[in-house]
């Protein structure tokens, strides 16, 4: 473990450098190139009639901010939830946490229109508690419930159970149109309200996380050893699922539901930085930000000029990483 | 409608031309087509349980229905403006593409959950999982390169509706299930044998692989065929081999027609109810199946620990 910290701190440090380097991509590059000098002009000597002044600050860079955090939260969250369940299958999205955020979301569209956006982010932060609430209280009653296999069934079953009953709500309100909007990823509209409005309940999330991150290496080490050195490990599971809750609920209210980054991002950092979470869970918050970002940026060039919905792309580097972990881990809890 | 309407209808008693319209070119070839279906993938889900040897094998988990529908939107998408999407020659092509992705599909399923020249059953699942999120991914992205109206039928395909039937599709779907139905159907009793340790089966004189490939191509092509007509309906060929299980026993050439039959009374219901209570809205009978579905399942799953 002692050698695995010379690269952490080097990824940790060049961070924001990098972070810089990615949102000058991310605003530059699109289906409108945008000169440098214009982009600096955008931000420091602003001028409401130039078109590509009004792109840089209410398109490009929310939307290459909205991407960094939202990758940062979701490959967080999918850290805590591998470290708390033991579970290398362990993410958001394959069990059932952004799927309840959607539902949830769904739900408000039909019953309480129109919804603020503060309304909005709590709306999605309950769904995501309860998603989370039902898929895992299903794998505690199940026997070996908590195993890759009988989770990640869950996990998809409950997704397609709730996108069910949210289609049918819709479709009896008759309203799917403007519900269909959510359940699809849409970096590219991103509300820079929106943005600010969810920087509290990020902070929150994020604190937590660092903050129980010791906790967690212990936890994931086994429950019983982790008792054993005095923890109470079920205030650690509670408050890690708060944060998970917290950060997922979120970036589905920020953006709907992005797949694989909260599976492969903590493996990576996994890889990178050893067993101790308290070192995998910022290094996964960094390295999220940075692949969302990037995978948005080529979202704009995979059939450019359209733009990608960024699932697709996202799932081109998932599906293959999730693939080579099922290859290697099996269907065994302990890695 | 009323049922003295509909039977006298039926039976040709004075008849009346409205009357005939409705019943025989929109109600009739949606009841029969729903049959077919519910039959098609019922016998396919008991076969796939029966060959995987796992009760949560599904042709929707394992992503066989999102290979076959990756494949048909392929073909919308490549011939779009070519050919006339809802002709016959089309409709009739669909099932065999279907059946080609479906196939491809089961192909890289089992290749990439081998492990030491044995199939592991966890990790078939979630091979599934992760190849169904791939084929989704590659449909999402082929559909959106489509033009607004051809999207549109893609998505409504692809969401699992038979409110759009006709008997072209019935006819292209009959086929296929006379042609795989006897392929399944006279393998029964081999499919009890490869319930045993493979070991024993393969003492038996069993040619365990042999075997197992044609009940998996079979069942992949009653599963390709009702993809490639109606989309996905899930949960069906999951569901369905459970219940006929516990109507009928665990021999195989009991339970394939019993949960075909299940199939049939899930598809009939399912769209009875999505086209009856969200009326005039109708909501497509693979969702109606997946909600209550659902909470079945994780009844059995839960039930499972005694």
């Amino acid at each position: 473990m002692q050698r695995k910290t010379i690269l952490p701190t080097a990824i940790l440090l060049m961070a924001p450098a990098v972070v810089a380097f990615i949102i000058m991509l991310s605003v530059l590059y699109g289906a409108k190139s945008i000169h440098a000098q214009t982009v600096w002009d955008a931000v420091f000597h602003f001028d409401r009639s130039s078109v590509d002044h009004q792109i840089v600050r209410s398109s490009r860079l929310p939307r290459a901010v909205g991407a960094l955090l939202i990758g940062c939260f979701l490959a967080v969250s999918g850290a805590l939830m591998q470290g708390v369940t033991r579970n290398y299958l362990a993410s958001p999205s394959i069990m059932g946490v952004s799927d309840g955020s959607v539902f949830a979301v769904t739900l408000a569209m039909v019953w309480l229109p129109p919804a603020h956006s503060v309304s909005m982010i709590v709306v999605s932060l309950v769904g995501s508690a309860f998603g989370a609430c039902v898929v895992f209280g299903l794998a505690w009653l199940i026997p070996k419930g908590m195993t890759p296999v009988k989770l990640a069934i869950l996990g998809t079953i409950i997704g397609m159970f709730m996108n069910g009953v949210a289609d049918a709500v819709a479709t009896y309100n008759q309203v799917s149109q403007s519900v269909s909007f959510w359940y699809n990823a849409r970096l590219y509209q991103m509300d820079p309200e929106m943005i600010k409005l969810s920087v509290p309940f990020a902070i929150v999330g994020l604190g937590l996380a660092v903050w129980l991150s010791k906790s967690i290496t212990v936890l994931s080490l086994g429950e019983e050893l982790s008792a054993g050195l005095g923890q109470r490990t079920a205030v650690v599971k509670l408050l890690s699922m708060l944060a998970v809750v917290l950060l997922t609920g979120v970036s589905v209210a920020l953006a709907g539901k992005i797949a694989f980054v909260g599976l492969i991002v903590p493996h990576i950092a996994r890889m990178l930085s050893g067993q101790d979470y308290r070192w995998i869970i910022p290094v996964s918050g960094v390295i999220g930000g940075l692949f969302l970002a990037l995978c948005d940026v080529l979202a704009r060039f995979v059939n450019y000029p359209f733009e990608t919905p960024i699932g697709v792309v996202t799932a081109l580097f998932g599906v293959p990483f999730f693939l080579y972990l099922i290859w290697t881990r099996g269907g065994g809890q302990r890695e | 409608m009323s049922v003295l309407d509909v039977a006298k209808t039926l039976l040709r008693i004075h008849s009346n031309s409205d009357y005939d319209l409705v019943v025989f070119q929109f109600r009739l070839p949606r009841i029969v087509l729903g049959l077919l279906i519910g039959f098609a993938l019922g016998v396919a889900g008991a076969v796939i349980q029966g060959v995987t040897r796992n009760g949560l094998a599904d042709p929707g988990i394992l992503g066989i229905n999102a290979g076959a529908g990756m494949m048909v939107v392929l073909f919308m998408f490549a011939l779009r403006g070519v050919v006339d999407l809802g002709g016959i020659l089309s409709v009739l092509m669909k099932p065999m593409l279907g059946l080609a992705g479906g196939l491809a599909a089961a192909g890289l399923i089992l290749l990439l959950s081998r492990r030491g020249g044995r199939i592991d059953p966890q990790r078939l699942i979630l091979v599934g999982i992760a190849l169904s999120l791939g084929f989704g991914a590659i449909t999402l992205y082929m559909s959106l390169k489509m033009n607004p109206q051809d999207f549109e039928a893609a998505v409504v395909w692809l969401a699992g509706s038979i409110h759009s039937a006709n008997w072209k599709y019935a006819m292209a779907l009959l086929p296929w299930i006379v042609l795989m139905l006897p392929i399944v159907w006279l393998r029964a009793d081999k499919l009890d044998v490869l319930q045993l340790e493979e070991v024993s089966a393969a003492s038996l004189g069993l040619s365990v692989e042999r075997e197992r490939l044609v009940l998996l191509v079979g069942s992949v092509g009653l599963v390709a065929a009702s993809v490639a007509v109606s989309g996905s309906i899930g949960f069906v060929g999951l569901i369905a081999p459970h219940i006929a299980r516990r109507l009928v026993g665990l021999r195989h050439r009991r339970i394939i027609p019993v949960s075909g039959l299940v199939g049939m009374a899930m598809i009939a219901a399912g769209d009875f109810i999505g086209k009856t209570i969200f009326a005039p809205a109708e909501l497509a009978v693979g969702i109606v199946i997946s909600i209550i579905g659902v909470p079945y399942f994780v009844y059995l799953l839960i039930r499972a620990r005694t």
